[in-house]
């Protein structure tokens, strides 16, 4: 039973908490002020202050996860209401999407295993260009840890939402189709969000192409893997 | 009212989410099973097996406040706090550039196409 009211407790804060960030981020917006970021520093930094360990903040989070499995599944409705869009520009976008899948994913792990870094951060960096849950998902079949997968899921989103503009515009790229797939493919989104900033069309060609990008990535990274170890 | 449609989408969800992890477990594929479910709500949509109104409200609910839902896993980095320290800082640094990377390989490879198809037109 007291269980039960730890629980409540850690999923009201959590709540409460990423309801006050999204607030924050309304009145002032930047990547770094993301509700993501900020819940998730505030957590963190309360439960080392108040020494609580971190499985007891999981009884109630553990919750949450719950939903995980659906979210990614709900993620193919949006893809299906630019279903028109996926068609018209059919080959830029699977074509740049599988580009940039294979880059990401081979060039984490390879820059990782040049640094020396164990396996499991390999497993758990190789997915950080997609959407936090299917990232998730994917480096648990793996063996990596989920909770590392977040954070460099987090940091290629706010990366890449930051520095994207300049990215982009020292690389020539400039056709708003192909500046939505960059954004998309590499920054998941976080990406996507800042692409729509731009324009309607920049905005949803990012999200067919993050969603693109989420199944794409979820096939190649084992196979990636078993060739690059 | 709303919110019990709210509840009713998310129940197809996870429909489609617990066929997809049947899938995967049974042919033992390294696909995640939510990833599966997505591509077969994808299909059904795509071919009116299932209507839009089955699963939107639940669908926009969960997507509107989706880094909610994965808010207490990405406090589990609580744990892995050295690893950012040190050595582990160069890990910021790898994911940075390997984004940069994705994001202009990407961007370029659809440009060219992009370009490819105005040129015939």
């Amino acid at each position: 039973m007291m269980n039960f009211y730890i629980g409540v407790a850690a999923l009201l804060s959590t709540i409460i908490l990423y309801l006050l960030s999204k607030r924050m981020y309304r009145i002032y917006k930047s990547p770094f002020t993301l509700p993501i970021l900020t819940t998730t520093m505030t957590i963190v930094v309360l439960l080392l202050a108040f020494q609580i360990p971190y499985q007891t903040y999981m009884i109630g989070g553990k919750w949450l996860d719950q939903l995980l499995g659906p979210v990614v599944v709900a993620l193919a409705f949006p893809l299906y209401k630019q279903f028109k869009l996926l068609k018209t520009y059919i080959i830029p976008i699977l074509t740049g999407v599988f580009v940039g899948s294979i880059i990401g994913i081979c060039s984490g792990l390879l820059l990782v295993k040049w640094m020396n870094f164990e396996e499991m951060i390999m497993y758990s960096i190789s997915a950080k260009s997609v959407t936090t849950p299917v990232a998730m998902d994917i480096t648990q079949s793996l063996g990596g840890v989920s909770s590392l997968a977040a954070a460099f899921v987090m940091i290629a989103g706010i990366g890449g939402a930051s520095l994207g503009p300049l990215i982009l515009h020292y690389s020539r790229i400039h056709l708003p189709i192909a500046k939505g797939i960059g954004m998309g493919t590499a920054s998941h989104a976080i990406g996507t969000s800042r692409a729509m900033e731009n324009s309607e069309l920049e905005g949803a060609v990012s999200t067919v192409s993050m969603t693109v990008s989420a199944i794409v990535v979820a096939i190649l990274t084992p196979l990636l893997i078993v060739m690059i170890l | 009212m709303k919110i019990l449609k709210i509840i009713a989408h998310i129940a197809v969800l996870y429909g489609f989410y617990f066929v997809g992890s049947l899938i995967q477990a049974e042919l033992d594929l390294f696909i995640p099973g939510s990833i599966i479910g997505m591509v077969l709500l994808f299909l059904a949509l795509t071919f009116k097996l299932i209507k839009d109104s089955w699963i939107e409200e639940g669908t926009q609910f969960l997507i509107k406040d989706m880094p909610l839902l994965f808010v207490p896993i990405t406090v589990g980095i609580i744990n892995y706090l050295e690893l950012f320290s040190g050595k582990g800082f160069s890990l910021i640094l790898i994911v940075l550039i390997s984004t940069a990377l994705v994001m202009i390989s990407s961007g370029l490879t659809a440009q060219f196409f992009l370009l490819r198809k105005a040129k015939i037109e």
